[in-house]
């Protein structure tokens, strides 16, 4: 008895108080996605990387806009969309108290408006994944003016862009001829 | 559910009488004893319940709260969920549920109980355990820690509050996002995260890659290979000083090539 006693001194108390007194997370722990909407270009790289596809996008272009969309009751915390957000608007948090009593507030969503193509005037990019790569090209080092020359290029949609190639492939006359097509 | 009623193929979750409703609403207050949990594995991947179990070792004992794990349905007042609800599993689930006496609570526990997880488009999966029985709390994670657990029982007993809310953001007019660390150079910044990357992995390279630009870009006179040399002896860890002397060969071979 007195041995079982001296052993239960000797141990002390091990139980947490967490309910009473926050708990903190252990280093690198991965919990709930912090998104910031306003540095999200929504670019729907997390989209596809999410492998439990908790994260979601959805392109509406009658109403030209784009809405994000995380459900945390299906976020498996890998940490890919932080790995391929290009510019940090998803990182996880050691935050893990997500409990609700409404399935409703397991959604977090975002809209974002699209930037119509020049040609045939259909929204088709989100209007800050455009702005986003003006900016990275001027980083990159090109001169500001031919960056913004570079818009009408970024903003023309894929069908429009084949459309006007096809004049100019016509103009390099005959394709056997120049060795791309057999 | 009757247990002459047809299995039908869609997935409509047994609704709840409204007596029960009621009484739910008053079984907190009514209650003045323990909490008894049945737990039920809808085809769950064993994550959750060695979570489960975790919450009630010494360190986390949920005991101390009056929650205890019954063997049987019939002794339940809350219904713990892990699991998808795979096809298999519905009828167990539901003869489980009804044998609980009511007012009961159901919690859809893990990323699998709550929407189906990372199974949610399975072929033998329904998607969560609302599909089939109606849902009370939902305790997301994958699996949810004990104390996340913790937070889960005492949020669907009444004792805290909920945390999460759900949100909707709109683009404000003019939002623009700006290019992360713009003092250095676009080919730079790539090659590095890159290598932090491959060496150290996804997550734990890009916090090393961070911290490394950061180092780059502040202004206090002292030498880049100062900076970094107390950063290190800071540190103390061999893994860190051998991903950071990598990514200074990388700086040290851009600056004297084409970037800047």
């Amino acid at each position: 008895m007195f041995k079982l006693l001296k052993e239960v001194f000797r141990t002390g108390n091990v139980t947490v108080r967490y309910p009473f007194a926050p708990l903190p997370a252990s280093p690198n722990f991965r919990g709930k996605p912090q998104y910031d909407p306003e540095r999200c270009i929504a670019c729907a790289a997390c989209t596809i990387a999410c492998p439990a596809n908790a994260l979601s996008m959805e392109t509406d272009t009658a109403a030209g806009k784009r809405t994000w969309q995380l459900c945390f009751g299906r976020c498996v915390f890998c940490g890919r969309c932080e790995e391929v957000c290009p510019t940090g608007a998803i990182a996880l948090s050691p935050e893990y108290e997500l409990a609700v009593m409404d399935r409703a507030d397991l959604y977090q969503t975002a809209e974002f408006r699209l930037a119509s193509c020049r040609v045939c005037d259909t929204p088709f990019v989100p209007k800050k994944e455009v702005d986003y790569v003006i900016a990275l090209l001027v980083h990159a080092g090109l001169p500001e003016a031919e960056a913004e020359r570079r818009r009408a290029v970024v903003e023309t949609c894929p069908a429009c862009k084949r459309k006007n190639d096809v004049p100019r492939v016509g103009s390099l006359g005959p394709l056997h001829q120049m060795g791309m097509i057999p | 559910m009757n247990a002459a009623q047809p299995v039908t193929a869609t997935a409509s979750p047994e609704s709840e009488r409204e007596q029960a409703t009621r009484l739910k609403r008053t079984l907190l207050h009514d209650i003045r004893r323990s909490v008894y949990v049945f737990r039920i594995d809808s085809g769950g991947c064993n994550a959750c319940d060695i979570e489960i179990f975790a919450a009630l070792t010494p360190v986390f004992d949920v005991e101390r709260f009056g929650i205890k794990v019954v063997p049987s349905p019939r002794h339940a007042d809350v219904i713990l969920c892990t699991g998808a609800m795979t096809r298999a599993m519905r009828l167990p689930a539901l003869r489980a549920f009804d044998a609980a006496p009511d007012p009961k609570i159901v919690i859809a526990y893990g990323a699998c109980g709550c929407t189906g997880g990372i199974f949610h488009d399975l072929y033998c999966v329904w998607g969560g355990i609302d599909k089939i029985i109606p849902v009370d709390v939902y305790i997301p994670g994958c699996p949810p820690t004990p104390a996340a657990t913790i937070y889960g029982f005492a949020l669907g007993l009444g004792l805290l509050d909920q945390k999460l809310k759900a949100t909707h953001h709109v683009e404000a007019e003019g939002e623009q996002v700006t290019v992360t660390h713009p003092r250095i150079p676009y080919g730079l910044r790539i090659a590095l995260e890159r290598e932090a990357r491959r060496m150290a992995g996804y997550r734990q390279g890009r916090e090393i890659v961070e911290n490394f630009f950061i180092l780059m870009e502040q202004d206090d006179g002292a030498p880049i290979r100062e900076r970094i040399a107390d950063f290190l002896a800071r540190e103390n860890d061999p893994r860190l000083a051998e991903i950071v002397h990598r990514l200074e060969e990388i700086c040290a071979r851009g600056n004297g090539g084409t970037d800047q």
